[in-house]
Protein backbone atom coordinates (compact mmCIF):
# COMPACT_ATOMS: atom_id res chain seq x y z
CA UNK A 1 0.00 0.00 0.00
CA UNK A 2 1.30 3.42 -1.01
CA UNK A 3 2.27 5.64 2.12
CA UNK A 4 0.90 9.08 2.54
CA UNK A 5 2.63 11.92 4.03
CA UNK A 6 1.74 14.52 6.71
CA UNK A 7 1.93 16.69 3.64
CA UNK A 8 -0.18 14.83 1.43
CA UNK A 9 -3.00 14.20 4.37
CA UNK A 10 -3.25 18.46 4.31
CA UNK A 11 -3.51 18.64 0.64
CA UNK A 12 -5.68 15.76 -0.42
CA UNK A 13 -7.74 16.07 2.87
CA UNK A 14 -8.35 19.62 1.57
CA UNK A 15 -9.11 18.46 -2.21
CA UNK A 16 -11.74 16.06 -1.20
CA UNK A 17 -13.39 18.66 1.05
CA UNK A 18 -13.62 20.77 -2.00
CA UNK A 19 -15.12 18.64 -4.26
CA UNK A 20 -17.17 16.73 -1.70
CA UNK A 21 -17.90 17.99 1.46
CA UNK A 22 -16.18 15.35 3.30
CA UNK A 23 -13.42 16.57 5.84
CA UNK A 24 -11.13 14.14 7.12
CA UNK A 25 -8.73 16.01 9.46
CA UNK A 26 -4.96 15.27 10.20
CA UNK A 27 -5.63 11.81 12.39
CA UNK A 28 -7.82 10.00 9.48
CA UNK A 29 -4.13 9.65 7.16
CA UNK A 30 -4.87 5.65 7.30
CA UNK A 31 -8.69 6.46 5.86
CA UNK A 32 -6.95 8.15 3.04
CA UNK A 33 -4.44 5.43 2.49
CA UNK A 34 -6.69 2.45 2.49
CA UNK A 35 -9.21 3.78 0.22
CA UNK A 36 -7.07 5.91 -2.01
CA UNK A 37 -4.40 3.32 -2.36
CA UNK A 38 -5.76 0.83 -5.08
CA UNK A 39 -7.02 4.16 -7.40
CA UNK A 40 -3.67 5.20 -6.74
CA UNK A 41 -1.87 2.61 -7.62
CA UNK A 42 -4.23 1.33 -10.59
CA UNK A 43 -3.71 4.71 -12.05
CA UNK A 44 0.42 4.32 -12.03
CA UNK A 45 0.73 7.26 -9.17
CA UNK A 46 3.85 7.26 -7.43
CA UNK A 47 2.47 8.76 -4.40
CA UNK A 48 -0.98 10.57 -3.58
CA UNK A 49 -0.21 14.17 -4.91
CA UNK A 50 0.54 12.90 -8.43
CA UNK A 51 -3.45 11.17 -8.14
CA UNK A 52 -4.49 14.42 -7.15
CA UNK A 53 -2.85 16.38 -9.93
CA UNK A 54 -4.18 13.77 -12.43
CA UNK A 55 -7.57 14.23 -10.58
CA UNK A 56 -7.55 18.13 -10.88
CA UNK A 57 -6.25 17.74 -14.89
CA UNK A 58 -8.82 15.27 -15.78
CA UNK A 59 -11.39 17.69 -17.76
CA UNK A 60 -13.69 14.40 -17.58
CA UNK A 61 -14.19 14.19 -14.06
CA UNK A 62 -13.49 10.50 -14.48
CA UNK A 63 -11.09 10.27 -11.22
CA UNK A 64 -12.61 12.74 -9.47
CA UNK A 65 -15.57 10.72 -9.47
CA UNK A 66 -13.51 7.70 -8.51
CA UNK A 67 -12.43 9.49 -5.51
CA UNK A 68 -15.39 9.89 -4.27
CA UNK A 69 -16.48 6.86 -4.72
CA UNK A 70 -13.57 5.72 -2.91
CA UNK A 71 -13.59 7.83 -0.03
CA UNK A 72 -17.52 8.00 1.27
CA UNK A 73 -18.96 5.76 3.29
CA UNK A 74 -21.40 3.87 2.63
CA UNK A 75 -22.82 2.40 5.81
CA UNK A 76 -26.12 1.42 5.22
CA UNK A 77 -29.03 -1.19 6.14
CA UNK A 78 -32.43 -1.44 5.37
CA UNK A 79 -34.53 -0.35 8.37
CA UNK A 80 -31.62 1.10 10.21
CA UNK A 81 -32.13 2.32 13.52
CA UNK A 82 -35.96 1.20 13.26
CA UNK A 83 -37.28 4.16 15.36
CA UNK A 84 -37.21 6.79 12.46
CA UNK A 85 -39.24 3.90 10.46
CA UNK A 86 -41.79 3.50 13.21
CA UNK A 87 -42.14 7.61 13.28
CA UNK A 88 -42.76 7.64 9.61
CA UNK A 89 -45.41 5.14 9.70
CA UNK A 90 -47.45 6.43 12.68
CA UNK A 91 -46.68 9.53 13.16
CA UNK A 92 -45.09 11.40 10.21
CA UNK A 93 -47.32 9.84 7.36
CA UNK A 94 -50.38 9.60 8.88
CA UNK A 95 -50.16 13.09 9.77
CA UNK A 96 -48.99 14.77 6.20
CA UNK A 97 -51.49 12.96 4.89
CA UNK A 98 -54.19 13.88 6.69
CA UNK A 99 -52.67 17.36 6.23
CA UNK A 100 -52.80 16.79 2.33
CA UNK A 101 -55.98 15.28 1.99
CA UNK A 102 -59.08 16.73 0.38
CA UNK A 103 -59.46 18.71 -2.67
CA UNK A 104 -60.19 17.41 -5.66
CA UNK A 105 -56.49 17.33 -7.12
CA UNK A 106 -54.26 13.99 -5.51
CA UNK A 107 -51.79 16.62 -3.75
CA UNK A 108 -47.95 15.59 -3.99
CA UNK A 109 -46.31 14.37 -1.00
CA UNK A 110 -42.25 14.74 -1.46
CA UNK A 111 -39.95 12.26 0.60
CA UNK A 112 -35.56 13.23 -0.20
CA UNK A 113 -33.18 10.75 1.38
CA UNK A 114 -30.35 13.45 1.10
CA UNK A 115 -27.95 10.83 1.16
CA UNK A 116 -29.44 7.70 0.14
CA UNK A 117 -26.04 5.82 -0.24
CA UNK A 118 -26.87 2.26 -2.11
CA UNK A 119 -30.65 2.89 -1.37
CA UNK A 120 -31.72 0.96 1.65
CA UNK A 121 -32.94 3.99 3.53
CA UNK A 122 -35.59 5.03 0.49
CA UNK A 123 -36.89 1.83 -0.04
CA UNK A 124 -37.39 0.83 3.30
CA UNK A 125 -39.74 4.42 3.23
CA UNK A 126 -41.11 2.88 -0.02
CA UNK A 127 -42.24 -0.11 2.05
CA UNK A 128 -43.43 1.49 4.99
CA UNK A 129 -45.71 3.89 2.63
CA UNK A 130 -47.28 0.50 0.89
CA UNK A 131 -47.59 -1.34 4.37
CA UNK A 132 -49.14 1.82 5.61
CA UNK A 133 -51.67 2.60 2.81
CA UNK A 134 -52.12 -1.23 1.06
CA UNK A 135 -54.68 -0.82 -1.72
CA UNK A 136 -55.07 2.85 -1.16
CA UNK A 137 -51.33 3.91 -3.01
CA UNK A 138 -53.18 5.22 -5.54
CA UNK A 139 -54.90 7.94 -3.57
CA UNK A 140 -51.61 9.37 -2.95
CA UNK A 141 -48.97 11.06 -5.29
CA UNK A 142 -45.41 10.14 -3.49
CA UNK A 143 -42.36 11.30 -5.13
CA UNK A 144 -39.79 9.87 -3.27
CA UNK A 145 -36.09 11.08 -4.01
CA UNK A 146 -32.71 9.76 -2.68
CA UNK A 147 -30.12 11.59 -4.05
CA UNK A 148 -25.83 10.89 -3.30
CA UNK A 149 -22.75 11.90 -3.76
CA UNK A 150 -21.33 8.40 -4.88
CA UNK A 151 -21.64 7.50 -8.89
CA UNK A 152 -21.47 3.99 -7.93
CA UNK A 153 -23.76 3.82 -4.63
CA UNK A 154 -26.88 5.96 -7.07
CA UNK A 155 -26.15 3.39 -9.68
CA UNK A 156 -26.38 0.14 -7.09
CA UNK A 157 -29.53 2.14 -5.85
CA UNK A 158 -31.02 2.40 -9.29
CA UNK A 159 -30.61 -1.00 -9.75
CA UNK A 160 -32.24 -2.39 -6.78
CA UNK A 161 -30.14 -4.98 -6.15
CA UNK A 162 -28.60 -6.17 -3.15
CA UNK A 163 -26.32 -9.43 -1.97
CA UNK A 164 -27.21 -11.39 0.70
CA UNK A 165 -25.10 -10.17 3.15
CA UNK A 166 -26.99 -6.72 2.63
CA UNK A 167 -30.48 -8.27 3.03
CA UNK A 168 -29.95 -10.61 5.65
CA UNK A 169 -29.13 -7.03 7.63
CA UNK A 170 -32.30 -4.92 8.67
CA UNK A 171 -35.20 -6.57 6.37
CA UNK A 172 -37.41 -10.06 7.97
CA UNK A 173 -38.22 -12.86 6.09
CA UNK A 174 -42.04 -11.35 5.24
CA UNK A 175 -40.52 -8.35 3.78
CA UNK A 176 -37.88 -10.40 1.87
CA UNK A 177 -40.68 -12.48 -0.41
CA UNK A 178 -43.02 -9.71 -0.70
CA UNK A 179 -40.65 -6.88 -2.25
CA UNK A 180 -38.12 -8.74 -3.33
CA UNK A 181 -37.26 -11.32 -6.11
CA UNK A 182 -34.28 -13.84 -5.58
CA UNK A 183 -31.81 -12.78 -8.61
CA UNK A 184 -28.61 -15.80 -8.42
CA UNK A 185 -27.29 -15.35 -5.06
CA UNK A 186 -28.74 -11.68 -4.62
CA UNK A 187 -32.04 -9.97 -3.78
CA UNK A 188 -33.32 -7.42 -6.45
CA UNK A 189 -36.31 -5.02 -5.30
CA UNK A 190 -39.25 -5.58 -7.12
CA UNK A 191 -40.76 -3.22 -9.71
CA UNK A 192 -43.74 -1.88 -7.87
CA UNK A 193 -41.37 -0.47 -5.27
CA UNK A 194 -38.58 0.51 -7.56
CA UNK A 195 -40.88 2.40 -9.42
CA UNK A 196 -42.00 4.76 -6.44
CA UNK A 197 -38.79 5.93 -6.05
CA UNK A 198 -35.88 8.20 -7.85
CA UNK A 199 -32.27 8.41 -6.98
CA UNK A 200 -29.61 10.98 -8.32
CA UNK A 201 -26.58 11.93 -8.26
CA UNK A 202 -26.29 15.45 -5.95
CA UNK A 203 -23.52 16.91 -3.95
CA UNK A 204 -24.84 18.18 -0.58
CA UNK A 205 -22.58 21.56 -0.72
CA UNK A 206 -24.03 22.90 -3.48
CA UNK A 207 -26.63 25.44 -3.74
CA UNK A 208 -30.23 23.77 -3.85
CA UNK A 209 -31.55 25.06 -6.58
CA UNK A 210 -34.50 23.32 -8.58
CA UNK A 211 -35.18 20.87 -5.75
CA UNK A 212 -38.42 22.18 -4.92
CA UNK A 213 -39.84 22.05 -1.36
CA UNK A 214 -40.12 17.92 0.60
CA UNK A 215 -42.81 17.32 2.89
CA UNK A 216 -40.02 14.67 4.73
CA UNK A 217 -36.40 14.89 4.53
CA UNK A 218 -33.87 12.15 5.73
CA UNK A 219 -30.72 13.45 6.50
CA UNK A 220 -28.98 11.31 8.05
CA UNK A 221 -25.49 9.89 9.16
CA UNK A 222 -23.90 12.10 6.65
CA UNK A 223 -23.25 15.65 8.41
CA UNK A 224 -21.27 13.71 10.63
CA UNK A 225 -18.27 14.05 8.07
CA UNK A 226 -18.77 17.33 7.29
CA UNK A 227 -16.85 20.43 9.19
CA UNK A 228 -18.93 22.73 11.65
CA UNK A 229 -18.94 25.16 9.38
CA UNK A 230 -20.64 22.80 6.52
CA UNK A 231 -23.46 21.33 8.78
CA UNK A 232 -24.70 24.91 9.72
CA UNK A 233 -24.60 25.35 5.81
CA UNK A 234 -26.36 22.17 5.29
CA UNK A 235 -28.85 22.79 7.91
CA UNK A 236 -29.48 25.84 6.88
CA UNK A 237 -30.43 25.01 3.40
CA UNK A 238 -32.76 21.75 4.58
CA UNK A 239 -34.44 24.14 6.51
CA UNK A 240 -35.32 26.28 2.92
CA UNK A 241 -36.44 23.16 1.01
CA UNK A 242 -38.61 21.28 3.92
CA UNK A 243 -42.55 22.62 3.63
CA UNK A 244 -43.24 24.57 6.39
CA UNK A 245 -45.26 21.72 8.20
CA UNK A 246 -42.86 19.30 6.88
CA UNK A 247 -40.21 16.87 9.23
CA UNK A 248 -36.69 16.29 9.08
CA UNK A 249 -35.38 13.42 10.56
CA UNK A 250 -31.39 13.10 11.20
CA UNK A 251 -29.30 10.24 12.46
CA UNK A 252 -30.05 8.72 16.00
CA UNK A 253 -26.58 9.87 17.45
CA UNK A 254 -26.54 13.42 15.42
CA UNK A 255 -27.80 16.72 16.85
CA UNK A 256 -28.48 19.75 16.16
CA UNK A 257 -27.87 21.89 19.05
CA UNK A 258 -25.49 24.52 17.98
CA UNK A 259 -25.92 23.81 14.42
CA UNK A 260 -29.37 24.98 13.01
CA UNK A 261 -32.11 27.38 15.65
CA UNK A 262 -34.28 26.68 12.77
CA UNK A 263 -35.69 23.80 13.81
CA UNK A 264 -37.31 22.90 16.93
CA UNK A 265 -37.06 19.21 18.39
CA UNK A 266 -40.07 16.93 19.11
CA UNK A 267 -40.17 13.37 20.49
CA UNK A 268 -42.34 10.38 19.59
CA UNK A 269 -41.84 7.21 21.22
CA UNK A 270 -38.07 6.31 20.49
CA UNK A 271 -37.70 9.36 18.25
CA UNK A 272 -36.55 12.40 17.65
CA UNK A 273 -37.88 14.10 14.78
CA UNK A 274 -37.55 18.04 13.81
CA UNK A 275 -40.05 20.40 12.53
CA UNK A 276 -39.40 24.08 11.53
CA UNK A 277 -40.14 26.62 14.73
CA UNK B 1 -8.02 -29.01 7.12
CA UNK B 2 -11.94 -27.45 7.98
CA UNK B 3 -12.04 -24.31 9.48
CA UNK B 4 -15.34 -24.47 10.89
CA UNK B 5 -18.01 -27.05 11.62
CA UNK B 6 -20.87 -26.62 9.03
CA UNK B 7 -24.64 -27.80 9.20
CA UNK B 8 -24.71 -29.98 5.91
CA UNK B 9 -27.68 -30.98 4.10
CA UNK B 10 -26.56 -33.30 1.41
CA UNK B 11 -29.19 -34.51 -1.35
CA UNK B 12 -28.14 -37.10 -3.86
CA UNK B 13 -30.15 -40.67 -4.82
CA UNK B 14 -26.85 -42.58 -5.51
CA UNK B 15 -26.82 -44.74 -2.19
CA UNK B 16 -22.42 -44.91 -2.60
CA UNK B 17 -22.22 -41.35 -3.28
CA UNK B 18 -24.60 -40.22 0.13
CA UNK B 19 -22.85 -43.18 2.05
CA UNK B 20 -19.04 -41.74 1.35
CA UNK B 21 -20.26 -38.05 1.04
CA UNK B 22 -21.52 -38.87 4.58
CA UNK B 23 -18.43 -40.33 5.58
CA UNK B 24 -16.21 -37.92 4.07
CA UNK B 25 -17.90 -35.10 5.61
CA UNK B 26 -18.43 -36.27 8.75
CA UNK B 27 -14.85 -37.20 9.37
CA UNK B 28 -13.83 -33.59 7.98
CA UNK B 29 -15.98 -32.90 11.32
CA UNK B 30 -19.46 -31.54 9.71
CA UNK B 31 -22.70 -32.30 10.48
CA UNK B 32 -24.25 -34.09 7.94
CA UNK B 33 -27.71 -34.79 7.60
CA UNK B 34 -28.19 -37.09 4.08
CA UNK B 35 -31.40 -37.59 2.08
CA UNK B 36 -32.34 -39.05 -1.49
CA UNK B 37 -35.36 -37.08 -2.54
CA UNK B 38 -35.83 -33.30 -3.16
CA UNK B 39 -38.95 -33.41 -1.42
CA UNK B 40 -37.29 -35.25 1.80
CA UNK B 41 -34.96 -31.85 1.81
CA UNK B 42 -37.05 -29.18 1.41
CA UNK B 43 -39.31 -30.56 4.20
CA UNK B 44 -36.16 -30.49 6.64
CA UNK B 45 -35.41 -26.82 4.49
CA UNK B 46 -39.09 -26.02 6.42
CA UNK B 47 -38.25 -27.22 9.44
CA UNK B 48 -36.42 -26.24 12.90
CA UNK B 49 -33.22 -27.63 11.56
CA UNK B 50 -30.37 -25.17 10.91
CA UNK B 51 -28.21 -25.56 7.85
CA UNK B 52 -25.28 -23.95 7.07
CA UNK B 53 -25.10 -25.40 2.92
CA UNK B 54 -26.66 -27.48 0.85
CA UNK B 55 -25.03 -30.16 -1.46
CA UNK B 56 -27.75 -31.32 -4.11
CA UNK B 57 -26.92 -33.99 -7.09
CA UNK B 58 -29.01 -31.76 -10.17
CA UNK B 59 -30.71 -34.97 -11.52
CA UNK B 60 -33.01 -36.45 -8.48
CA UNK B 61 -35.98 -38.99 -8.85
CA UNK B 62 -38.31 -36.41 -7.76
CA UNK B 63 -37.53 -33.19 -8.52
CA UNK B 64 -35.12 -31.34 -10.71
CA UNK B 65 -31.54 -30.43 -8.35
CA UNK B 66 -32.04 -26.62 -9.46
CA UNK B 67 -35.23 -26.61 -8.14
CA UNK B 68 -34.38 -27.68 -4.71
CA UNK B 69 -31.70 -25.28 -4.56
CA UNK B 70 -34.31 -22.75 -5.58
CA UNK B 71 -36.74 -23.48 -2.63
CA UNK B 72 -34.35 -23.65 -0.30
CA UNK B 73 -32.60 -20.20 -1.24
CA UNK B 74 -36.19 -18.56 -0.82
CA UNK B 75 -36.92 -20.79 2.73
CA UNK B 76 -33.24 -19.84 3.84
CA UNK B 77 -31.75 -16.87 1.95
CA UNK B 78 -28.68 -17.38 3.47
CA UNK B 79 -28.11 -20.81 2.98
CA UNK B 80 -24.57 -21.48 0.53
CA UNK B 81 -25.28 -24.40 -1.91
CA UNK B 82 -23.01 -26.36 -3.73
CA UNK B 83 -24.60 -28.67 -6.79
CA UNK B 84 -23.05 -32.20 -8.09
CA UNK B 85 -23.92 -32.68 -11.56
CA UNK B 86 -23.18 -36.26 -13.62
CA UNK B 87 -21.50 -34.57 -16.22
CA UNK B 88 -19.39 -31.29 -16.92
CA UNK B 89 -22.27 -29.60 -18.08
CA UNK B 90 -21.38 -25.67 -18.24
CA UNK B 91 -24.87 -25.17 -18.87
CA UNK B 92 -26.14 -26.90 -16.26
CA UNK B 93 -23.83 -25.40 -13.48
CA UNK B 94 -24.10 -22.13 -15.27
CA UNK B 95 -27.78 -22.56 -14.57
CA UNK B 96 -27.23 -23.97 -11.11
CA UNK B 97 -25.12 -20.54 -10.01
CA UNK B 98 -27.89 -17.96 -11.54
CA UNK B 99 -30.15 -19.63 -9.10
CA UNK B 100 -27.72 -18.59 -6.01
CA UNK B 101 -25.20 -21.59 -6.07
CA UNK B 102 -21.48 -21.08 -4.71
CA UNK B 103 -19.95 -23.71 -6.69
CA UNK B 104 -20.27 -26.91 -8.56
CA UNK B 105 -18.39 -30.52 -8.49
CA UNK B 106 -18.46 -33.28 -11.28
CA UNK B 107 -18.99 -37.02 -10.69
CA UNK B 108 -17.11 -38.32 -10.11
CA UNK B 109 -16.33 -36.23 -7.04
CA UNK B 110 -13.21 -35.09 -5.96
CA UNK B 111 -13.21 -35.40 -2.11
CA UNK B 112 -10.79 -33.61 -1.61
CA UNK B 113 -11.47 -30.26 -3.79
CA UNK B 114 -14.41 -30.60 -2.05
CA UNK B 115 -13.32 -30.21 1.48
CA UNK B 116 -11.78 -27.41 -0.15
CA UNK B 117 -14.95 -25.51 -1.48
CA UNK B 118 -16.24 -26.26 2.23
CA UNK B 119 -13.66 -24.43 3.84
CA UNK B 120 -13.83 -21.79 1.57
CA UNK B 121 -17.47 -21.76 2.60
CA UNK B 122 -16.81 -22.31 6.25
CA UNK B 123 -14.32 -19.15 5.94
CA UNK B 124 -16.86 -17.16 4.22
CA UNK B 125 -19.36 -17.63 7.11
CA UNK B 126 -17.03 -17.37 9.62
CA UNK B 127 -16.30 -13.83 8.52
CA UNK B 128 -19.94 -13.35 8.09
CA UNK B 129 -20.36 -13.94 11.75
CA UNK B 130 -17.50 -11.77 12.80
CA UNK B 131 -18.86 -8.90 10.65
CA UNK B 132 -22.16 -9.41 12.24
CA UNK B 133 -20.82 -9.07 15.80
CA UNK B 134 -19.44 -6.32 14.74
CA UNK B 135 -22.16 -4.97 13.55
CA UNK B 136 -24.24 -5.88 16.37
CA UNK B 137 -21.89 -4.42 18.52
CA UNK B 138 -21.89 -1.42 16.98
CA UNK B 139 -25.29 -0.59 16.77
CA UNK B 140 -25.96 -1.70 20.75
CA UNK B 141 -23.52 1.31 21.17
CA UNK B 142 -25.61 3.10 18.66
CA UNK B 143 -28.55 2.97 20.36
CA UNK B 144 -26.87 3.63 23.67
CA UNK B 145 -25.21 6.90 21.93
CA UNK B 146 -28.87 7.98 20.87
CA UNK B 147 -30.75 7.61 24.05
CA UNK B 148 -28.50 9.32 25.44
CA UNK B 149 -28.19 12.52 22.71
CA UNK B 150 -31.53 12.55 22.09
CA UNK B 151 -32.33 12.95 25.88
CA UNK B 152 -29.76 15.81 25.88
CA UNK B 153 -31.21 17.86 22.69
CA UNK B 154 -34.96 17.39 24.02
CA UNK B 155 -32.83 19.25 27.54
CA UNK B 156 -31.13 21.57 25.37
CA UNK B 157 -34.08 22.63 23.96
CA UNK B 158 -36.71 23.23 27.00
CA UNK B 159 -33.91 24.91 28.27
CA UNK B 160 -33.44 27.32 25.12
CA UNK B 161 -37.25 28.15 25.15
CA UNK B 162 -37.20 28.84 29.31
CA UNK B 163 -34.24 31.17 28.87
CA UNK B 164 -35.80 32.53 26.06
CA UNK B 165 -38.80 33.25 27.85
CA UNK B 166 -37.33 34.33 31.03
CA UNK B 167 -35.27 36.90 29.06
CA UNK B 168 -38.31 38.59 27.30
CA UNK B 169 -39.92 38.97 30.90
CA UNK B 170 -36.43 40.56 31.67
CA UNK B 171 -36.46 42.84 28.74
CA UNK B 172 -40.01 43.83 29.32
CA UNK B 173 -39.88 48.17 30.02
CA UNK B 174 -43.05 48.13 31.65
CA UNK B 175 -42.76 46.25 34.68
CA UNK B 176 -41.71 46.41 38.43
CA UNK B 177 -38.13 44.83 38.66
CA UNK B 178 -38.34 42.69 41.71
CA UNK B 179 -41.35 41.26 39.70
CA UNK B 180 -39.51 40.88 36.92
CA UNK B 181 -36.59 38.87 38.25
CA UNK B 182 -39.17 37.11 40.75
CA UNK B 183 -41.33 35.77 37.52
CA UNK B 184 -38.01 34.81 35.54
CA UNK B 185 -36.43 33.06 38.55
CA UNK B 186 -39.65 31.30 38.47
CA UNK B 187 -39.71 30.15 35.21
CA UNK B 188 -36.13 29.04 35.45
CA UNK B 189 -36.96 27.30 38.61
CA UNK B 190 -39.79 25.02 36.81
CA UNK B 191 -37.32 23.94 34.06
Amino acid sequence: MLKITAGEIKTVSQYIKDISGIYLDASKGYLLETRLSPLAEALDCKNYSELQHKASRDASKKIERQIIDAISTNETLFFRDKGPFELLQYKLLPELIDARSGGALKRQLRVWSAASSTGQELYSVAIVIRELLQGNLGKYNFHLLGTDISDNAVQQASYGKYNKFEIERGLDQAVLRKYFTAFGDSWKVRDELRAMVKFQKFNLMQPFTGLGKFDIILCRNVAIYFTMDDRKKLFAKLADSLADDGFLVIGSTESLTGICSRFEPKRHLRSIFYQKK
Amino acid sequence: MTMKTLSLLVVDDDPVIRLLLCQRLTKDNHMVSAVDKGQDALGLLRGDAQFDALITDLVLPDMDGIAVLEVAKSLRPTIEALVITGHASVDSAVEAMKKGAVDYLTKPINFDELSLRLDHIAIRQGLAKDARDILLAKEVTEQEAASTIQALEMRVSELQDALTAAAAILRDGGRDQEDKISQALAILNRT
